[in-house]
């Protein structure tokens, strides 16, 4: 309840307004509400929040449009809220800079815990990879380059131990297929996702107790992947 | 035949009158001079009209000749040789005179009639080009055929997997053998329509049904047979009526096209209407359900004050409406597309129906000022309920689109097209580009998409409403701003018993 971060809202539908504003003022956030995509890139220039949750589904402007602008001047979290089955919109809108989504119909639980996870970060991918990382009973070195899962090291290829760091650093948020892809293969990459694939699988192997149900490593069906560090 | 006995008829007269002229008159004595005039006669009778008029003037000349012109004048001489001379020349002439000439009348007469029929196909292939476009167009074709050539009987017959289907005109009705139809066709698969070698339309059959000769005629696409035209009546040359099979088959042809593509619309048009109809629902569905979600779990939660509650709780309450809404929509226009809207007429007051229509969507209208004019309220007979739903429904949408607070008047009267409500709202008025497709399903104004409220269905559904009760709905801008919505419902009849019960 010690937060204070501002929130900006922004969803047409006033049924959404009401119900999800009460919700995060109840949380402690500062909340400010807009109905439409010029008004809320208004108030981010006027008064720059600490995160914008935006509908995809605006009134005047496409909500990726809207990501995109507020991408070019700042660095702001955005959980973008989704309809089911408008998976191209949020793989756009992740694309184009938004950190995270939730679909509708959601519980408060679950957009409360994007929230968190996105204040929380914003670690830069190139930032000093220091220290030592755990979840539950996995640990990543990333000095020494070495991953230690139950006690026991976990000999992982190059390309292996890239995937880790980047989702591991990332932790609780998704990345689409195309941003992992990037960061690890480079630009010429990105329409190839089998290398994906088959890194993610071999990856999963080593780290996870049941790769079938991964508990660390977790596909967002159509979207990306997601490391699920259970904290969050 | 009457024709050339008059003919012959004049030919006496003539020869009737020459001999007078020449014996009385002119008394011209030189048998030359004379032969020579007749056998002019013969010629003219000869060129004109048939040999048998002919052969009858030239005897008629040849004893005209003889008798008042050849010495002894006054005597049928036939002894003389040169009597039979003359009727010889005479014979001669009128053989070679009237066969030349009924060669160059057959060959006119010829080419009248294929001008005719020519014309007639003409008038066939511009048929063509309007018949409908529905699973009319073929008997719409056999009628355009029989008018044309006169027939008395038209049959287009396809072939089905098992049996025909035939489509008839014609101001008789004849029953064809199916068997002989399908031989006629057999016969067509392995027979060209015309042998060249033997110049004839091998392809064409008679057949009898009755008293009545029916031609049968191949259609072809390519060489392909694909049916067969039937006719009866007026006979029609071989070669008429393969250019006319032709016309039929190009007809057919592009009625079948016309229906595959109208279908490929029709699929087509249904799948965008599902995929509409997906994201319209999916849209109404998800926003009320978040918005009940999480505002239950707000209602739980222990930070939240008593108003607060309150408030989430006002909020479940209007999406659980909204939801109802959306389910009675949906309910509506599923009768409405299964053609399931029955209309009951009994007796109801204009007032009745608006305050009905009112009562259905009160909270929509909360917003707003309605004003009711009904002048007179006089009983009707008409659906009160599917009328007062459609009006709900242009009330509902009136609130949607006009701001709050602005007013929503509403008069209602009967006239001569029935009960007439009109709606009349403060609000933006319609973009001229939404006009015609307001009352389209999932439509929504151009400046209102992607808006809360709409949801594309409440027109459609008042139309259909009124629609099952042959009435309309149509929208309008007000000269000063805002949008007039009419909607007239024509007045059942007073039921036969009336006043016998009551």
């Amino acid at each position: 309840m010690t937060t204070s971060a501002t929130i900006l809202l922004v969803d047409d539908e006033p049924a959404i307004q009401r119900a999800v504003g009460p919700l995060l003022r109840s949380r402690g956030y500062d909340v400010t509400v807009a109905g439409t995509g010029a008004e809320a890139l208004r108030l981010v220039a006027e008064r720059p929040p600490d995160l914008i949750v935006l509908d995809l589904g605006l009134p005047d402007l496409e909500g990726t449009e809207v990501c995109r602008r507020v991408r070019l001047g700042s660095a702001v979290p955005i959980v973008v809220l989704s309809a089911r089955g408008a998976e191209e919109d949020k793989v756009q809108a992740l694309d184009l800079g938004a950190d995270d989504y939730v679909t509708k119909p959601f519980g408060p639980e679950e957009l409360l815990a994007r929230i968190r996870v996105a204040l929380r970060r914003r670690p830069s991918t190139d930032a000093a990879d220091a220290g030592t990382h755990t979840f539950g009973t996995l640990a990543i070195d990333y000095d020494r380059r070495r991953v230690i899962r139950d006690g026991e090291e976990i000999r992982l290829t190059p390309k292996e131990l890239e995937l880790l760091s980047l989702l591991a650093r990332n932790h609780d948020r998704v990345l689409t297929s195309r941003a992992i892809l990037k960061a690890i293969w480079g630009a010429n990459a990105v329409e190839q996702p089998e290398h994906l694939w088959t890194l993610m699988a071999q990856l999963r192997k080593k780290i996870e107790a049941d790769p079938a149900n991964p508990r660390y490593l977790v596909s967002e069906p159509w979207v990306g992947y997601r490391f699920v560090s259970g904290s969050a | 035949m009457s024709s050339d006995s008059r003919v012959a008829a004049a030919g006496l007269v003539s020869v009737g009158a020459l001999t007078w002229l020449m014996a009385s008159v002119l008394h011209v004595a030189n048998p030359a001079t004379v032969s020579t005039a007749f056998l002019l006669v013969v010629l003219v009778v000869a060129a004109v009209s048939t040999l048998r008029a002919a052969i009858v003037t030239s005897i008629a000349a040849v004893l005209a000749f003889n008798f008042f012109f050849l010495p002894p004048v006054g005597t049928f001489d036939i002894a003389d040789s040169q009597n039979w001379v003359a009727l010889g020349a005479f014979l001669v002439v009128s053989l070679v005179a009237s066969n030349l000439s009924a060669v160059a009348r057959a060959r006119t007469a010829e080419a009248v009639a294929r001008r005719e029929e020519q014309a007639r196909l003409f008038d066939l292939s511009r048929d063509v080009l309007v018949l409908p476009d529905d699973r009319d167009a073929l008997t719409a074709l056999a009628r355009a055929v029989a008018r044309r050539f006169d027939l008395e009987f038209v049959a287009v017959a396809l072939p089905l997997e098992a049996g025909w289907d035939l489509y008839q005109a014609g101001a008789v009705a004849i029953d064809l053998d199916r068997r002989e139809l399908s031989t006629a066709l057999a016969a067509a698969q392995t027979t060209l329509e015309f042998d060249a070698a033997a110049r004839a339309y091998s392809g064409q059959r008679e057949t009898t049904v009755g008293d009545r000769v029916v031609r049968l005629v191949p259609l072809r696409a390519g060489t392909r047979p694909i049916g067969l035209l039937a006719a009866s009546g007026r006979v029609l040359e071989p070669g008429t009526l393969d250019a006319l099979a032709g016309v039929v088959a190009i007809a057919i042809e592009r009625a079948s096209l016309l229906d595959e593509r109208k279908a490929a619309e029709i699929t087509k048009r249904s799948e965008e209407l599902k995929t509409t109809l997906l994201a319209s629902i999916g849209h109404d569905l998800r926003t009320p359900l978040t918005a009940i979600r999480v505002a239950a779990a707000n209602l739980q939660d222990e930070a939240f004050s008593a108003a607060d509650r309150h408030e989430q709780g006002e909020l479940i309450h209007a999406e659980v409406e909204r939801l109802a809404r959306l389910f009675q929509n949906l309910m509506d226009m599923a009768r409405i597309d299964a053609g399931g809207v029955a209309h009951e007429s009994r007796r109801a007051f204009p007032s009745e129906i608006v305050a009905a229509a009112r009562d259905q969507v009160d909270r929509a209208l909360s917003r707003h000022r309605v004003s009711v004019v009904v002048e007179p309220d006089l009983p009707v007979r008409l659906d009160p309920r599917l009328t007062a739903s459609a009006l709900a429904r242009v009330l509902e949408n009136a609130a949607q689109y006009a701001p709050e607070g602005t007013a929503i008047e509403v008069t209602a009267a009967v006239t001569g097209d029935g009960l007439t409500i009109a709606v009349r709202d403060h609000g933006p008025g319609i973009a001229a580009e939404d006009l015609p497709h307001l009352f389209e399903r999932f439509y929504r104004g151009s400046s209102s998409r992607g808006r809360a409220s709409g949801s594309g269905m409440g027109l459609w559904i008042a139309r259909g409403f009124l629609s099952a009760q042959n009435g309309r709905v149509w929208v309008e801008n007000a000269t000063d701003g805002g949008a007039r919505v009419t909607m007239t419902v024509p007045l059942a009849d007073e039921p036969a018993d009336t006043g016998a019960g009551a």
